[in-house]
């Protein structure tokens, strides 16, 4: 049994199909990427699982259950954690406090919540600015904020909406390292990112989205060969002149 | 560690000065002004859970101060009820009009909500103003029963009075402090701070929102049933008001919002300035408090919008230089 499991999944707004019967498995300790360009619907169809929209047709099941429509927290409950595209840190609490919000998803004990921010923050590296205002971190540690809170719900997988985007090469390197550590510890991921070198060396699978429909879905290796593939990114004219060659 | 115990040791300071203040300064008046302070700083403390705490502003608490106030008199009038149980009473139906409010209320975002809770404090007050069972605009003069501590009626001192405002205060303030600390403080400050963040962590925020309406409804009623016993008189017009609304929106902002002292800073402020113009002025002064009120919260929300208690973070952050 696959531990998320989206059936036929459609989403519509108005006249607009942001997602077009999308299928996808992700399998326990499996790193899946998601990837496709501007517009593909791709935080469209994390927004239909995660509970931040309803889907208009389909299923989402998790764990066996179907979890469609399931509002944003009790998603959350069932253990499915998401970062934001555009992080969303409680800028007026501190990194520690931050993380705590995440971690009483599991507990109702503040000095348990504490401790499992600390780990959390520890396995982020974010230990030694946890007494900072999470406002003043940098662009870098905020996504590593986002990605501690997530984690701190204790998900079975965790869904990062492009986590690494925006990051230099180290930040961007440190970025993947982590990704890969969570995986370790027995987390799915699904991963949302545009930019395909961060995905295609950690992705265990790849899925391409391109006008909301799913135009390929294979190992990385295979993906980046994939004729659909690259006219969705490059365009037909390109596509056009390598099959000249 | 050594902060805290510092911290400690001021409260206990604190604590057994205002026990023995009303020993020392024995005339009515000092006691009168203490009285109002801890009255308003609960009445901070109350509303700094949803407002400050849960960033839900409410123009509209009086309903709640109300609620209590009528619904221990008219239980201590109609039926003999002593007002101790009329104000649990009172608390307990705050806590019922609170959901009423919320209801609907909550699905408002940010100025919305303040404007809502704004216009059902009018229709709150309107209703009180037509209603000839409750005394309607004439209002109820409380009867005067033998002092004791089960009628909660003292006639020959304040001292009593004194006593149970400032248990009243302690109470607002552990409560603060145990929120501050536990998972509600975490999940209000949360859902302030970021609605959608706070879902995908798992907070139903609605419900929360609720939990923090409802405890900020419930203390703020027992001060309304507290001030019914305390002057013995209450109409529409003194415990249903938005002016009373928007000054314990006014202490908790001027003294710094989402904190413990914040509330308690404002009313130690706010109150004397509110007395001592009183008497200098009389009724023809009426408003000179809320001029200077305004002001106030001019100055402080140019230069320091965290209110009174963002300068002491100031200066600590100075001193650690």
């Amino acid at each position: 049994m696959p531990l998320l499991e989206v059936q036929e999944l459609s989403k519509r707004f108005g006249g607009l199909v942001a997602n077009d019967r999308i299928n996808l498995q992700v399998n326990e300790g499996e790193i899946i990427g998601l990837i496709g360009p501007n517009g593909a619907g791709k935080t469209t169809l994390f927004n239909c699982i995660a509970g931040f929209y309803p889907p208009s047709e389909g299923t989402v099941r998790f764990k066996g259950e179907n979890i469609t429509g399931l509002p944003a927290n009790e998603v959350c409950l069932m253990g499915i954690a998401r970062t934001f595209q555009i992080v969303r840190v409680f800028k007026d609490m501190t990194v520690l406090d931050n993380v705590m919000v995440g971690a009483f998803n599991r507990t109702n004990l503040a000095a348990k919540a504490k401790q499992k921010a600390l780990e959390v923050l520890d396995f982020c590296g974010l230990s030694p600015k946890k007494g900072m205002l999470a406002g003043g971190l940098t662009i870098a540690d905020k996504k590593r904020l986002e990605f501690a809170k997530a984690l701190a719900t204790a998900p079975s997988l965790l869904m990062l909406d492009e986590a690494i985007a925006g990051l230099n090469q180290t930040e961007t390197a440190e970025a993947v390292e982590l990704v890969k550590k969570v995986r370790q510890s027995g987390i799915s991921i699904l991963l949302v990112e545009h930019v395909m070198e961060v995905v295609m060396p950690i992705s265990d699978r790849v899925m391409v989205l391109d006008y909301g429909k799913k135009i390929a879905e294979d190992a990385p290796e295979r993906v980046i060969n994939n004729e659909e593939v690259i006219k969705a990114y490059l365009g037909d004219k390109y596509h056009a002149s390598r099959r000249g060659h | 560690m050594g902060r805290n115990k510092n911290q400690w040791i001021w409260l206990a300071i604190g604590a057994i000065l205002l026990l023995i203040y009303p020993l020392i300064l024995t005339l009515p008046f000092p006691r009168h002004l203490m009285i109002m302070i801890f009255l308003y700083a609960s009445l901070g403390l109350a509303w700094n859970l949803i407002g400050g705490y849960a960033g839900q502003i409410s123009f509209g608490h009086a309903i709640f101060f109300g609620t209590g106030a009528y619904t221990s008199t008219l239980m201590l009038m109609k039926g003999g009820i002593s007002p101790w149980v009329g104000m649990l009473a009172g608390g307990l139906i705050s806590i019922g009009i609170a959901f009423i409010i919320g209801y609907p209320c909550f699905k408002l975002a940010g100025h919305y909500f303040a404007i809502a809770t704004i216009a059902i404090g009018e229709i709150a007050q309107q209703w009180m103003l037509n209603w000839d069972w409750a005394g309607a605009a004439v209002g109820l003069t409380l009867p005067i029963l033998p002092e004791s501590l089960i009628n909660l009626e003292f006639h020959s001192s304040k001292v009593p009075y004194y006593y149970i405002a400032f248990g009243i205060f302690a109470l607002s303030i552990l409560i603060t402090y145990w929120i501050d600390r536990s998972k509600l403080g975490y999940y209000f400050k949360a859902i302030k701070g970021d609605l959608e963040a706070a879902r995908s962590l798992g907070i139903d925020v609605t419900r929360y929102k609720f939990y923090a309406l409802a405890l900020s409804a419930f203390f703020t009623s027992l001060c309304g049933s507290f001030y019914a016993q305390y002057v013995l008189f209450i109409d529409p017009d003194s415990v249903f008001p938005l002016i009373l609304s928007i000054v314990i929106c006014l202490i908790a902002t001027l003294g710094g919002v989402g904190t413990i002292w914040g509330p308690v800073i404002g009313a130690f402020i706010l109150i004397p300035i509110s007395e001592f113009t009183r008497i200098h002025f009389g009724g023809g002064g009426k408003g000179t408090d809320l001029i200077i009120y305004g002001f106030l919260i001019m100055v402080i929300s140019i230069y320091q919008p965290f209110g009174v208690i963002g300068l002491s973070k100031l200066f600590k952050k100075k001193e650690a230089q």
